[in-house]
């Protein structure tokens, strides 16, 4: 009997490990395909009030992307490209490229409640995090990631719940190494867009006592995804000439 | 006058080594330790002055989680209300806002992280040592445009001069983007290292255009019009205020500074302890000198019937005299000194100047302080300390029987 | 003849007990004053020197040219290999370490600073200059897979981390990316040099290089056996290597060469007063005591003591108190300045107020074989002068009046 319920554990435990990181390859994939086109609207609240942005972003997998802001007037053309792990941004009114220091990148991205380097380093779930099948229900799979060891974040531990129908992410729980709870990223509303599902509403809602009364809410209007995007949009240059 | 007292002024007069020695040891002592209290405290008061001047002020006024939170959300809100509604106080000197933000400065070559604030360049003449810190080009003034003062250490790490432009971006209080041109009017060099390398200033009118922070400010900052009540003073505005601001005086946001000048106070007086031991000394040294020559004199004044009070009495009326001589003339030329070098500061030489710097000495001028009750307190030690360097020789001499002092060789 | 001189001197003092003992009492304190005043700023300075020294600079550091005006990542020593054969083989280099030098950003998941980055090699480090005894919390380790991280104790607290946690260190690289690497803090120093307490990082050189993608290192930095010849080791520096600059500790740290200066200043301008004063006190005695024997010296005068011998008897007597002082003032000194060079001066109550100065919170006093010597002329000085114008009261006496009187 013992000896059954051994073997039959040996032989599940990497079978869960191997669907833990299958769920996530899919999720990654579902997310971000070959490349992507999408417009997009964000929203910050804060305690005064809320403020709306719209943009246009292009990427191709996770090493390139490049996004320009059409709304609000005062801030249309400004434009931002990363490349692997370095960003750029142009700002017509100065007319100028600045790369992104060191001393910057944790600070937070155009007023909201993203970072750049959450823009930056968005990418590298599957290549950080150890992953771990905590639960599963009718609808949903829960992960825990764990980064790794040697992995450049300073998170201690992700939560993430994985819808079961999509294959999507519906909420990732960010905490920091003593176990506190920083911020809930939710992603909702699900609708099919192009070629794919596609969650259409993100919000990001931090946790801390500092950022109380903040909120980051996206709203992805329009996408299509695995459609040849111009490599021109993945150079410096394109940083001034796709700024109009 | 009764005979004794009269005799105790022959003896003054007479034995001229004495006199000449306690009298002039005594005063050149207060003079010494007058002078040093005085040079002490100014330094002090100059070095806790820039740093409070540099930048802090003496008062500020921020939301209670500014300081531990730095950001949009922790305010003061109506800040142009507040200011007008406080301004009135005869005891407020003057009262300035400023608005504090971090923002990426940049070159074409260059970029760095700094902090850029709003100020208003007039109020902020009285407030701060900004403008007379000014290094190259020319200080803020009201109605500039895009126009940055910049930190000598910053300029230096982003290669630019008086007249040269660049970038800076931020958000603005809305949290929508904020990036524009400025062209660097002056550089500033407050000594403060850190100060200087991260910290640039523009017009607040000009910032609340940008930054979208009308009628908000991150730091009310208060030049009291008598600064040694910025403590009161700070009390008393205390709940003038809206329940979510929060009132300091310097000495509880600058207490470690306060408390390093208190222990380089404990040094100075160490030292100068040192001092007066030799003087307490020499002093001791003359008068058991001078009152043993007399052993006869007493003897013979005992044997004849004076009390032993008496001779007490004249000796130690003869110290008092010139104790008091003393300490009165030495508190007066101490007095003099550190009232001519509070008008005339003193100036070190250049060469120091990197070192007071590191200490949050701006300028190598170093003016004392004048104070008629330190002074009284400082002659009031001595007087005590000559006075106590006299009494073994006279408790010494009166312990001797008439006989025995008659025969003193 | 001696013999006579210094008898009739002792027995002269012996006489006066109470105020030869006065005498002597006086330039014992006063000696033990300065003498514990001395050694305990000399204490300090050193300490502050040695912080500097001891952390950062070593007695010599060398930089690629340009380095120190702008530290860019880019600016690696070249040559550094034949710079470091050169160091070994030079007889006055006792041991050099090389370091790497950034600008970054340290963050944890709340909180972000700017940060000193130093790549440094903690076994070198120790042999070198005993970096490790400045750790207050956890170890001076990077551990096994060289992921360890030691933070100044002000940035530990402005980041509210302790030895456990994890850090994120950010800087730009040599192929002008942003680059990440996690660590775990394992050691929170104090050094008190101000700037490394408050955002001083050391990683490990390796993986610092790694990171950065350097080959070589920014800093060498030396100690040598004799620092009075430095000079010519920086000569030979320049002209073997004109791609590199080499900073003496006092080039780099200005300020407190200065310092050191003031205080010598200082206590040389304490000594004068105090012995100027004492010199008074002595005297004073001398005097009263000439004055009191004016009839005894008659006497001798008048039987042909040559006056160079009275003379040498008043001035051995002023000689022996000073002797006696010293003595008493050295032994009184020199004790409490072995306790507190032992034991040291504590003003831990006083930490925080120190460390704005840089100081440490216990300050260990020094003891120079200097401070006896130029006590000892001082106390010789002082008894000399005092002598003076007593002789000259006594040779303008004229011996028969002085019988007569």
């Amino acid at each position: 009997m013992m000896t059954k319920v051994l073997a039959l554990l040996l032989l599940c435990s990497p079978l869960l490990a191997q669907s833990a990181q299958e769920i996530i390859q899919k999720v990654e994939d579902n997310l971000r395909g070959e490349s992507a086109q999408m417009e997009l609207s964000m929203i910050v609240h804060t305690s005064r009030g809320k403020r709306t942005m719209k943009m246009q972003s292009y990427s191709v997998g996770d090493e390139k992307s490049f996004i320009k802001i059409l709304y609000p007037l005062k801030d249309r053309g400004i434009t931002f490209l990363k490349i692997d792990d370095t960003m750029w941004q142009y700002v017509p009114r100065i007319e100028r490229i600045i790369k992104i220091p060191a001393s910057m990148m944790l600070q937070s991205w155009m007023g909201s409640d993203f970072s750049n380097d959450d823009l930056v380093k968005e990418s590298s779930i599957a290549e950080d995090y150890r992953q771990k099948l905590l639960a599963s229900d009718a609808e949903s799979y829960t992960l825990e990631l764990l980064p790794k060891e040697q992995a450049a974040v300073v998170w201690g531990r992700l939560q993430m719940r994985v819808s079961k129908k999509y294959f999507l992410p519906t909420e990732v729980k960010y905490y920091d190494e003593k176990g506190t709870l920083i911020r809930i990223l939710s992603y909702k509303e699900v609708k099919k867009l192009g070629d794919r599902f596609y969650p259409t509403y993100w919000v990001m809602l931090p946790q801390t006592e500092e950022k109380k009364g903040r909120k980051t809410e996206v709203i992805v209007k329009d996408a299509t995804f695995n459609e040849a995007i111009d490599p021109a949009y993945f150079t410096k240059r394109a940083l001034k000439r796709f700024s109009r | 006058m009764r005979p004794y007292l009269r005799l105790g002024v022959r003896n003054i007069t007479q034995s001229k080594g004495r006199t000449a020695v306690t009298l002039l040891l005594s005063a050149f002592s207060t003079a010494v330790l007058i002078f040093s209290t005085a040079f002490m405290d100014g330094q002090h008061r100059v070095m806790l002055k820039n740093a409070v001047e540099t930048y802090p002020g003496y008062i500020q006024i921020t939301h209670e989680n500014f300081r531990d939170n730095p950001g949009y959300e922790n305010l003061i809100e109506n800040s142009d209300t507040l200011v007008q509604r406080l301004q009135n106080d005869p005891r407020i000197g003057s009262i300035s806002q400023r608005f504090e933000t971090y923002v990426l400065l940049s070159t074409k070559e260059h970029s760095v992280g700094a902090m850029i604030a709003g100020i208003q360049p007039q109020k902020e003449q009285t407030n701060s040592i900004l403008a007379k810190s000014l290094h190259r080009g020319k200080y803020l003034q009201k109605g500039d445009g895009n126009a940055i003062y910049l930190g000598s250490e910053l300029a230096k790490n982003l290669q630019v001069k008086v007249g040269d432009t660049l970038a800076y971006i931020g958000n603005g209080v809305d949290y929508s983007f904020c990036a524009d041109n400025v062209v660097v009017k002056g550089i500033f060099q407050t000594g403060l290292f850190q100060f200087d390398a991260s910290s640039a200033f523009v017009s607040k009118e000009y910032f609340d255009h940008m930054f979208v922070s009308d009628n908000l400010a991150t730091h009310i900052v208060i030049y009291p019009a008598d600064i040694d009540t910025a403590n009161e003073l700070a009390q008393k505005i205390k709940p003038q205020l809206p329940p979510a601001l929060h009132v300091q005086s310097w000495k509880e946001f600058m207490h470690t500074l306060v408390q390093a000048m208190e222990l380089d106070s404990i040094f100075g007086y160490i030292t100068l302890a040192i001092f007066f031991i030799v003087i307490f000394f020499v002093i001791l040294i003359y008068t058991l000198l001078n009152i043993f020559a007399r052993t006869r004199e007493i003897g013979v004044l005992r044997a004849i019937g004076t009390g032993k009070k008496q001779i007490m009495g004249m000796l130690l009326f003869e110290s008092t005299v010139l104790s008091f001589a003393g300490v009165l003339a030495g508190g007066a030329i101490g007095a003099a000194l550190a009232y001519y070098f509070n008008l005339n500061p003193i100036e070190l030489g250049a060469e120091f100047e990197k070192q007071f710097k590191q200490y949050g000495l701006v300028s190598s001028a170093l003016p004392t302080t004048f104070e008629p009750l330190t002074i009284l307190r400082d002659m009031g030690i001595m007087f005590v300390l000559c006075m106590a360097s006299t009494l073994y020789p006279i408790v010494k001499i009166n312990a001797m029987n008439p006989v025995e002092a008659m025969h003193h060789v | 003849m001696f013999k006579l001189i210094f008898k009739s001197a002792l027995a002269s003092l012996l006489r006066r007990k109470l105020r030869t003992a006065l005498v002597i009492t006086m330039i014992a304190m006063s000696l033990w004053g300065l003498l514990l005043m001395q050694g305990i700023y000399d204490g300090m300075v050193q300490q502050m020197i040695g912080n500097a020294v001891r952390s950062d600079s070593s007695q010599l550091s060398i930089f690629a040219k340009g380095f120190r005006a702008q530290p860019d990542v880019k600016l690696q020593l070249q040559k550094q290999q034949e710079i470091k054969n050169f160091l070994a083989h030079h007889p006055n280099v006792k041991s050099h370490i090389s370091r790497i030098l950034s600008r970054g950003l340290i963050a944890t998941a709340r909180y972000n600073r700017n940060a000193l980055i130093y790549g440094i090699d903690p076994g070198a480090e120790i042999t070198h200059a005993s970096l490790n005894r400045y750790v207050v919390e956890g170890a001076f380790d990077f551990g096994d897979k060289r992921r360890g991280a030691l933070l100044g104790y002000k940035l530990a607290k402005k980041l509210k981390i302790s030895p456990g946690d994890k850090v994120v260190l950010s800087a730009q690289s040599m192929d002008q990316q942003i680059a990440s690497v996690a660590l775990r803090v394992k050691g929170v120093l104090r050094t008190n040099n101000l700037s490394i307490d408050e955002s001083g990082v050391f990683m490990h050189k390796q993986r610092a290089k790694a990171m950065l993608g350097l080959e070589n290192a920014h800093q060498i930095a030396v100690m040598v056996h004799d620092y009075s010849r430095v000079a010519t080791l920086q000569t030979q520096l320049r002209t073997k290597f004109p791609g590199v600059k080499s900073y003496t500790w006092e080039q780099l740290y200005p300020a407190l060469q200065q310092s050191r200066e003031l205080m010598e200043l200082f206590n040389s301008i304490s000594y004068a007063i105090v012995f100027c004063t004492a010199a008074i006190g002595i005297f004073g005695v001398v005097l009263v005591s000439v004055l009191e024997r004016l009839r005894e010296f008659g006497v001798l005068r008048a039987i042909g003591t040559r006056f160079g011998v009275i003379a040498a008897m008043i001035f051995a007597e002023s000689f022996l108190i000073g002797v006696a002082g010293f003595a008493a003032g050295s032994l009184l000194g020199g004790a409490t300045l072995e306790y507190f060079a032992a034991f040291g001066l504590d003003l831990r109550s006083f930490s925080d107020a120190l460390g704005e100065f840089g100081i440490d919170a216990v300050t260990y006093a020094m003891i120079k074989p200097e401070y006896f010597t130029t006590s000892f002329v001082a106390v010789f000085a002082a008894t000399f002068l005092s002598v003076l114008i007593p002789l000259r009261i006594l040779r303008k006496s004229k011996p028969v009046e002085v019988i007569n009187e």
